[in-house]
């Protein structure tokens, strides 16, 4: 037996116990049992944890605005540091989800930026109501150049009925989009107000202390990480901010603020989102949730194609012909990209939906899109599926023929491969192996 | 404050009621909670049956959970506290290795219910030797990653104490298995 010389290292690396099989199993079996008997005890004297209260997390939704002490100090908040909190955001989120109903408001603005950029909106706001039992429905507005807030469309998720209908009252546009199972769980995880949180959880934040907030205690925590988000552009900066109420552990508000130089000579392009006025098991009515439909209102119903390999190929060729290249991510369909593409598409594409309005765009461009929008769902299908996909499109070019732009597993033997030139073949892990080792870095 | 992600989306799981999160708060801490125990028990039937209780009292507290803290320094906590309990209900010190239950190597199959390296065993049997104090702070500091602040805490004394049982504790330890290199 050797000596030991560093018993603090020893003990550290060499002193550890195990248990076998038959332990580890009979302990997992009989835990597992305790926690299945402890549900079902306290259900009976807890309310059903079904609902997932439900907002955006689109990239844009998710952008982040900025609240502290000179905004706080514009719309009359009052607010100041204390002491730490004390509270587990963990705790936080096992509240959110015991809540039935939620209704909220949502601000957004932007500004700064290439003033060129396509911008659909400076200012954004949004009336929430979310339900367990019903889906969510939002209201948006808008600001006109007039400074004047209009609203400019009404968005329902029906998960019961499967469909996401928006309807557009100036337009007089009903546009109704038909949704898979998998597509209505994600849209209901995505829409889930308890997001946000989990966004925070799962990265570094710190606590900023107890406050007052409108007479009430909030407990604060907040996010730095300028990785957070989306990239915006060079030198970004983030910070998300939470406040919850100390003594509900429900939130009372978000302000999230995220700025980034974007390009030469202009102001740091700005996005700032609050979520407020947050109202916790509203009384819903169902009535609320029937699109109201008016004679003379113009009835688009999308059916998205299948995600399937042959859809995605369509999907990709039309991207080439509207950038003349991939794009660098696989996304729906992206304006921002389009209004910088000078291909006779991208130009065509731009003079036709010039001076519409959204509804409009969307009614007018709905079939030609398609095939972007089941490449969307094919690729979004993979990641869902832990298909092990990856995309190369910011590296590769329509005339790569013999590189990988797309790949995905078929099993454990076999990979699926779209090539440059948009051939496809299977491959062995080795072979896409190599293929990617030969990708440009 | 910088938390640990995984646990902290963990407890919320766990608290939402998920069987999966349980499983993996389980499979991550299981073997860390019996290295503990054995060390501080030195009985494989004993550190068994308190990890066990452990793991129960936390699966059949998910309705009311709530923890601030961290999940690690939670669950050691429990652990030490249990260890602590059955050897004052035992009104002696850990079990001598000739009193307990065999503790088995890893050479004798993947079944046996704890396993471990002889080196294991090795330092496992010296550290029995310690007086119960020095024991505990020392597999606390070094196999729970605890500060001295929080064991002093535990204990309720004084750092410096905490500190001083630590210096001596492994002061023995080296003298015992340096020793029985010299047998």
């Amino acid at each position: 037996m050797k000596p030991t010389d560093n018993v603090e290292e020893a003990i550290k690396k060499d002193l550890n116990f195990a248990a076998g099989a038959e332990l580890h199993d009979r302990m997992l079996d009989d835990v597992l049992n305790a926690q299945e008997k402890s549900k079902k005890a306290h259900s009976a004297v807890t309310r059903p944890n079904l609902i997932r209260r439900q907002i955006m997390k689109s990239p844009i939704t998710k952008l982040a605005a900025v609240a502290s002490v000179i905004v706080a100090c514009v719309i009359g908040l009052s607010l100041w540091r204390g002491t730490q909190s004390g509270i587990a955001l963990a705790d936080v989120l096992a509240q959110i989800e015991k809540v039935e109903s939620v209704r909220y408001q949502w601000s957004y603005k932007v500004a700064g930026g290439d003033p060129n950029t396509y911008k659909p909106y400076n200012e954004t706001r949004v009336t929430w109501l979310t339900s367990q039992e019903y889906g969510s429905k939002s209201n948006w507005e808008n600001v006109d150049p007039n400074g004047e807030w209009s609203q400019y469309v009404e968005r329902y998720f029906l998960p019961q009925k499967k469909n996401w209908i928006f309807i557009y009252p100036t337009e007089k546009i009903y546009i109704c989009q038909e949704l898979e199972d998998a597509e209505v769980e994600e849209m209901q995880d995505n829409i889930n107000v308890g997001n946000y949180l989990k966004d925070i959880l799962q990265n570094k934040y710190e606590s900023l202390g107890n406050s007052t907030m409108d007479g009430v205690e909030v407990a604060g925590f907040q996010i730095t990480d300028p990785n957070w988000f989306y990239n915006l552009g060079k030198n970004q900066q983030v910070e998300h901010k939470i406040w919850v109420d100390v003594k509900t552990l429900l939130p009372v508000r978000y302000d999230i603020l995220a700025s980034a130089e974007v390009d030469k000579i202009v102001d740091r392009l700005t996005h700032h989102i609050v979520m407020h006025d947050f109202q916790w098991d509203v009384p819903v009515d169902a009535a609320e949730f029937e699109p109201p439909i008016s004679d003379g209102y113009t009835v688009k119903v999308i059916k998205l194609p299948p995600g399937n390999e042959e859809t995605a190929i369509q999907g990709l060729k039309l991207w080439v012909e509207l950038l003349d290249k991939y794009p660098e991510k696989i996304s729906d369909v992206d304006l921002r990209l389009v209004e910088k593409s000078g291909t006779p598409t991208a130009l065509r594409f731009k003079e036709e939906i010039k001076g519409l309005t959204e509804g409009e765009t969307i009614i007018k461009h709905a079939d030609f899109v398609m095939p972007i929008r089941g490449l969307a769902r094919f690729a979004n299908v993979l990641q869902r599926d832990k298909k092990d996909p990856a995309y190369y499109g910011k590296t590769v070019t329509p005339k790569d023929a013999d590189k990988v732009l797309m790949r995905w597993k078929l099993s454990d033997n076999e990979y699926r491969v779209i090539y440059g030139d948009l051939h496809a073949e299977t491959v062995s892990p080795e072979k896409l192996a190599e293929l990617e080792a030969a990708l440009p870095k | 404050m910088i938390v640990e992600i995984e646990d902290e989306v963990l407890k919320w799981k766990f608290k939402c009621g998920s069987r999966d999160a349980l499983r993996r708060i389980y499979e991550k801490y299981l073997n860390r909670l019996l290295t503990l125990a054995m060390a501080l028990l030195n009985d494989a039937g004993a550190a068994e049956d308190v990890v066990h209780d452990v793991f129960m009292s936390f699966a059949e507290s998910a309705g009311d959970f709530k923890l601030a803290g961290s999940l690690k320094s939670y669950l050691t906590t429990c652990v030490v506290n249990r260890a602590r309990d059955r050897m004052r209900a035992n009104r002696r010190g850990p079990a001598r290795l000739d009193e307990s239950e065999p503790i088995r190597s890893d050479l004798g199959g993947p079944d046996h219910a704890i396993l471990c390296s002889e080196e294991s065993q090795r330092l496992n049997h010296a550290i029995a030797r310690l007086p119960a104090e020095q024991r505990e702070v020392i597999i606390l500091h070094l196999k729970g990653e605890m500060k001295f602040s929080q064991i002093a805490k535990l204990h309720g004394v004084s750092i410096n104490t905490i500190q001083g049982r630590y210096r001596y504790g492994l002061s023995k330890l080296r003298s015992i298995l340096n020793g029985e290199v010299e047998k």
